[in-house]
């Protein structure tokens, strides 16, 4: 039998067998090529199965139709299909995104179907890369045209942003919020919707204290007994339920509690930070207060309160509009509900909570002009869209800046937005602070809750901390520009 | 061109010079240049993703020397590196000695069981022991019968990592030390019992000063190794509770990747780089006097 009806024959035996069959014919130098030749092709088609899928490049033509007997979208905000971009000239263009690919690209589908000469390219990146890799590929003038924003970047994107070419009255007759993002007379980029924190409950666990939908609590004594009927103890004291858990998470809820008691986060300058008051040593004495005094919870228990409440844990926890589609993925067999944060007392406070907004697309102003002018039609299309925008809206539950998709009958019946529309007017944004605010203030509470350390003396080092953190960082607070300031 | 130029041309472009050229010139790419260019960039204010290079003097070491945080994370990291160090040493030496006797059999595969851990990625590692420590599920709390939150409180949460740190590491010291109990001469041991040493005074005046070297060798990569510990720090406590757990490598971490404060962080590299040159030397020294003193 020749070696290579050997081959062929073997490739077809167990392994075991197929190295039986190669010692009996082969001497053992080429056997072991042999071998090692099959690993190597092997290997290397392993690594051409692992790399992804190329997609398929729109072909892209010259668009010779200016006027195209399409309807002009939008109220304000109006944009008008039936020009020529780029002179109808093909051109490509890169949109970077972090999440959400699938929504942004049904946009651009429904805009390339319009304009045949443009092509958008969306790259989606991980969260953590993109932060490094989009700030500095627009510096280097060879990164997106259009990219995500998030405002919590702020500072290291607005240097590099084009203002939108968009009438800024129209802005704010579209959308709510518009005034906080007015730079000089120019808009870089708004929200497109408002997220904000509410209370997740265990409607099972809920049903069996025997607590019904009359029993959610609007203030914070209501709150704490109906949290104390949910937590189980053991014989020996132990926690084995908790009624309410905010380990790991305190830094959303603690400014939220500060706001509902005219509290702001930043002094009179708008610049400095002001963790270090009475008013926060107050709400943070109460957090401890719920586990120390009242039992509601533990500090070692459930160290992560997402995870805590996913895996049934925990009845109560505050968070943010996101963990709606968190717990729908991750943690399908919980029966949850969704209630407002509860408040002080029974006068409407100063702000219910703070909201941070969910932004719009940003253009690079170091694209060169034909891709702004693409850009630029693509976000006036975004803007207008208002289908696309209540999709995004509902898929990450935050509730629609675009006033008209306020009373849509899918976002009044959302879980989530509906507890956030009854007070929407009275939610403050702080502005797109620095993320180590949130940081510090999670270890100086840390510092209070496992270190033992006295809470003035945590919040006022954390305060010189934070202060000294943020030099170098322009960044100036639009908290007064809260409809309701005066009220403080 | 004569025979001579074209011999001193092949000299020129031989494989050794190849080679040495090679390596030189991914030390300048690859290390002196981005040293260089940290060293310059420590006297700035430097955030890439802003753009802003701005020089600022030595503020930036004057920043660091007054940051409580810096101290604390340092005493953290030498407090780590010790502890670590020293039962790195205790276990391995221990261990290699119990493999190096008789009585063990199968020591090829208690070889390849100790050194497992070290060769599996810190990242998972890290990630198990969280489960691990976990208070209310966690294996460790069902071992000891107790309810602690190892890794959030202050008292136990350093020491927690340390623990997971010298489980991880022990195989790397069991290994060499055995490489080195191997290596000795027999014919002082044969001469030793002769003499009438037991067991123990064997060990304390014939196998230890002889692993002298050896111990060095670990010493001084552990101290390389552990003074730029910060991988496990940022699995599982990410400088928690507070800032109880920051050691110098995190702070560098946290500064130059979470606040992009380039400058500041380059500084803090700087000043550890010292710090680890003078312990390094410091430990080479003892070497050649230790040997020094051996050969005399």
């Amino acid at each position: 039998m020749s070696s290579k009806a050997v081959i062929i024959l073997a490739i077809g035996l167990p392994l075991n067998l197929q190295i039986e069959c190669c010692k009996a014919y082969f001497k053992e130098d080429i056997m072991k090529r042999f071998l090692s030749i099959f690993l190597a092709v092997t290997l290397l088609m392993t690594l051409v199965g692992c790399s992804g899928e190329k997609e398929a490049e729109k072909e892209i033509v010259n668009d010779t139709t200016a006027e195209k007997n399409l309807p002009i979208l939008g109220d304000n905000v109006k944009f008008d299909p039936n020009i020529l971009i780029n002179n109808g000239e093909p051109i490509e263009i890169e949109f970077w995104v972090w999440d959400s690919k699938e929504i942004f690209q049904s946009i651009v589908d429904e805009f390339e179907a319009i304009y045949p000469n443009i092509s958008i390219k969306i790259v989606s990146q991980a969260w953590g890369d993109y932060w490094t890799k989009l700030p500095l590929s627009i510096q280097g003038g060879n990164g997106p045209a259009l990219f995500s924003v998030h405002n919590s970047q702020h500072d290291n994107l607005i240097n590099n942003m084009e203002p939108y070419d968009i009438d800024i009255e129209d802005l704010k007759a579209d959308f709510t919020g518009v005034e906080g993002h007015v730079i000089d007379d120019k808009v870089y980029y708004i929200d497109y919707g408002m997220m904000t924190g509410s209370i997740f409950y265990n409607k099972d666990m809920w049903a069996e204290a025997g607590l019904i939908d009359s029993d959610i609590p609007e203030t914070w004594d209501e709150f704490t007994k109906v949290a104390q009927k949910l937590t189980k103890k053991d014989d020996d004291g132990n926690i084995i339920q908790a009624g309410f858990n905010y380990n790991s998470d305190v830094k959303s809820i603690i400014m939220g509690l500060n706001y509902q008691k005219d509290q702001l986060l930043f002094k009179e300058d708008g610049s400095t930070p002001d963790i270090d008051n009475k008013i926060m040593n107050e709400n943070i004495q109460f957090l401890i207060d719920l586990y120390d005094e009242y039992g509601v919870g533990s500090k070692d228990f459930g160290i992560s309160d997402a995870e805590s409440f996913g895996q049934g844990q925990s009845a109560m926890v505050y968070k943010w509009g996101w963990y709606y589609n968190q717990l729908s993925n991750d943690y399908p067999d919980v029966n949850f509900g969704v209630f407002r944060t509860p408040v002080p007392d029974e006068n409407v406070p100063f702000a219910y909570d703070r909201y941070n907004g969910e932004s719009t697309i940003g253009i690079s102003a170091k694209a060169d002009d034909a891709s702004k002018e693409v850009a630029q039609a693509f976000i006036r299309y975004f803007m207008s869209n208002n289908e696309a925008l209540k999709e995004l809206c509902i898929k990450y539950s935050i509730f629609p800046s675009k006033k008209i998709l306020a009373d849509d009958e899918e976002v009044i019946n959302h879980p989530v937005l509906s507890t956030i529309k009854p007070v929407v007017d009275r939610l403050i944004w702080p502005g797109p602070f620095p993320g180590i605010i949130e940081t510090t203030l999670q270890q100086s509470f840390e510092d209070v809750i496992y270190n033992g350390n006295d809470v003035g003396t945590s919040f006022a080092n954390g305060n010189k901390k934070v202060i000294t953190d943020m030099e170098g960082i322009s960044f100036t607070s639009v908290e007064k520009k809260y409809k309701h300031i005066d009220n403080k | 061109m004569t025979n001579r130029d074209t011999l001193h041309k092949q000299e020129i472009f031989s494989l050794k010079n190849i080679v040495v050229s090679g390596l030189v010139l991914f030390y300048i790419i690859f290390i002196i240049i981005p040293i260089s260019i940290a060293f310059v960039g420590s006297f700035h204010q430097w955030n890439p993703l802003k753009g802003t290079y701005t020089f600022n003097g030595i503020e930036n070491y004057i920043r660091v020397f007054n940051n409580e945080l810096f101290w604390s994370s340092l005493s953290n990291t030498l407090v780590f590196t010790f502890v670590v160090i020293l039962f790195r040493i205790i276990i391995g030496l221990g261990i290699a000695l119990i493999l190096y006797s008789s009585i063990v059999r199968c020591k090829t595969f208690f070889r390849a069981a100790f050194y497992m851990p070290v060769v599996t990625p810190l990242v998972a590692v890290s990630f198990i022991w969280v489960w691990m420590y976990n208070p209310q599920m966690g294996l460790i709390n069902q071992i000891l019968g107790t309810h602690n939150n190892w890794l959030v409180n202050k008292d136990t949460a350093l020491g927690s990592i340390m623990v997971m740190t010298i489980w991880k590491d022990y195989g790397y010291a069991v290994v060499l030390f055995l490489a080195g109990l191997y290596s000795l001469p027999k014919d002082c041991y044969e001469a030793a019992k002769i003499d009438g040493a037991s067991g123990v005074k064997l060990f304390k005046y014939i196998t230890l000063p002889l692993l002298k070297p050896m111990t060095l060798f670990v010493v001084i990569t552990s101290i390389i190794s552990y003074l730029q510990t910060y991988i496990q720090i940022l699995v599982m406590t990410e400088g928690g509770p507070g800032t109880s757990t920051y050691v110098t490598s995190y702070l560098i971490f946290d500064e130059a990747f979470v606040k992009y404060n380039f400058g500041y962080a380059s500084a803090i590299s700087f000043i550890m780089f010292i710090v680890i040159g003078m312990l390094t030397f410091i430990s080479f020294k003892i070497s050649s006097e230790k040997g020094g003193q051996g050969n005399e």
